[in-house]
């Protein structure tokens, strides 16, 4: 059943690119609801999950260009994405926290191409050939995008750390 | 400046993917600049922290609604089917027709075009009848001439006596 499958996958992605929850859901039911329209579409010789996850990018992101004045915010970076800290090194856990905190603001940042790159590779950890098959894009472009995603990243927490050493 | 063009290779040298002399260039760069060092440590950090981010599950209620979907797709139907790409020609003409029908019905000189269209469907009707006439003519004498050509067949044709 393609719900089992995929509803996760997908969730989670609409999660960590609108960065709203109760937009996730939404999201999610409406890729779901696109999925069967298009389903007549699919050629079976190609990778069924890639072809799903592109029509699920594609929805995504055109959904956040249609609406996009209303989609200034994220949600906090409550429950949903916090991880317990390390019972070993608490102090370190927190860090991480912190710094991922700041990561998931920091999303929103990004343009929103650059930000589906990032989300494919570094936080759902595809390949870089998996995520250009998905966003449709030469491998070399998709690199050079998610690079100066990560570079875009790295300056927010440089620039968080130097300016609590400032203090 | 030079921190620009290091700043762009940082993340191939985080994953180990520069030439040997770029990374060569890179590592004689770090060892003098903290910023860009300390760019390489933020991008690691990144990398790591992005890495763990936690996959939530989703609300049940999401499920439930998500194996609703294709109920609903049906309940939607008659929409779709309008709504369907190979329609949109038809619906262009249709548009395209109302717009002519506005045109006529808003335009000042309505009048004029009720007579121009009066006066052409009455030539065309009267063509008609005239077309009609002559057809008529033509099977008359079509069936005239059947007639000449059925006689002397049975003329000719002694068989056709024979029968008689």
């Amino acid at each position: 059943m393609l719900v089992d499958l995929y509803s996760k996958k997908i969730f989670n992605m609409s999660y960590q690119f609108a960065g709203s929850y109760q937009e996730a859901e939404d999201l999610t039911q409406d890729i779901f609801v696109k999925l069967q329209h298009s389903l007549s579409k699919y050629d079976f010789g190609k990778n069924f999950t890639a072809w799903f996850l592109t029509l699920a990018k594609n929805h995504l992101i055109d959904e956040y260009r249609r609406t996009k004045w209303e989609k200034k915010q994220r949600d906090d970076f409550d429950e949903h994405v916090r991880t317990e800290a390390s019972a070993d090194d608490p102090e370190h856990g927190l860090a991480e926290e912190e710094n991922r905190a700041l990561l998931w603001s920091g999303l929103n940042d990004l343009p929103n191409d650059m930000r589906m790159a990032v989300i494919l590779k570094e936080i759902q950890g595809k390949t870089y050939e998996e995520t250009a098959e998905i966003l449709g894009l030469p491998v070399g472009t998709v690199k050079s995008r998610i690079n100066r995603g990560r570079l875009q990243l790295a300056k927010i927490l440089r620039d968080r750390k130097e300016s609590a050493h400032d203090l | 400046m030079i921190c620009d063009r290091i700043e762009e290779l940082l993340a191939a040298f985080s994953d180990g993917e520069l030439r040997p002399e770029e990374r060569a260039e890179v590592e004689r760069h770090l060892r003098d600049c903290p910023s860009c060092a300390a760019l390489l440590e933020s991008l690691r950090t990144a990398d790591a922290a992005l890495a763990r981010f936690p996959e939530i599950e989703p609300p049940a209620s999401l499920r439930e609604a998500l194996y609703a979907v294709p109920a609903r797709r049906k309940f939607r139907f008659g929409l779709d089917v309008l709504l369907r790409p190979a329609l949109q020609p038809v619906l262009a003409a249709g548009l395209f027709l109302l717009t002519l029908f506005t045109f006529y019905m808003f335009s000042p000189a309505k009048a004029e075009i009720n007579k121009a269209v009066s006066r052409q469907f009455h030539l065309g009707y009267s063509r008609i009848e005239k077309l009609y006439a002559k057809a008529g003519s033509i099977t008359d004498s079509l069936g005239g001439f059947a007639d000449d050509v059925l006689v002397s067949l049975k003329k000719v044709n002694p068989l056709s006596k024979s029968d008689e």
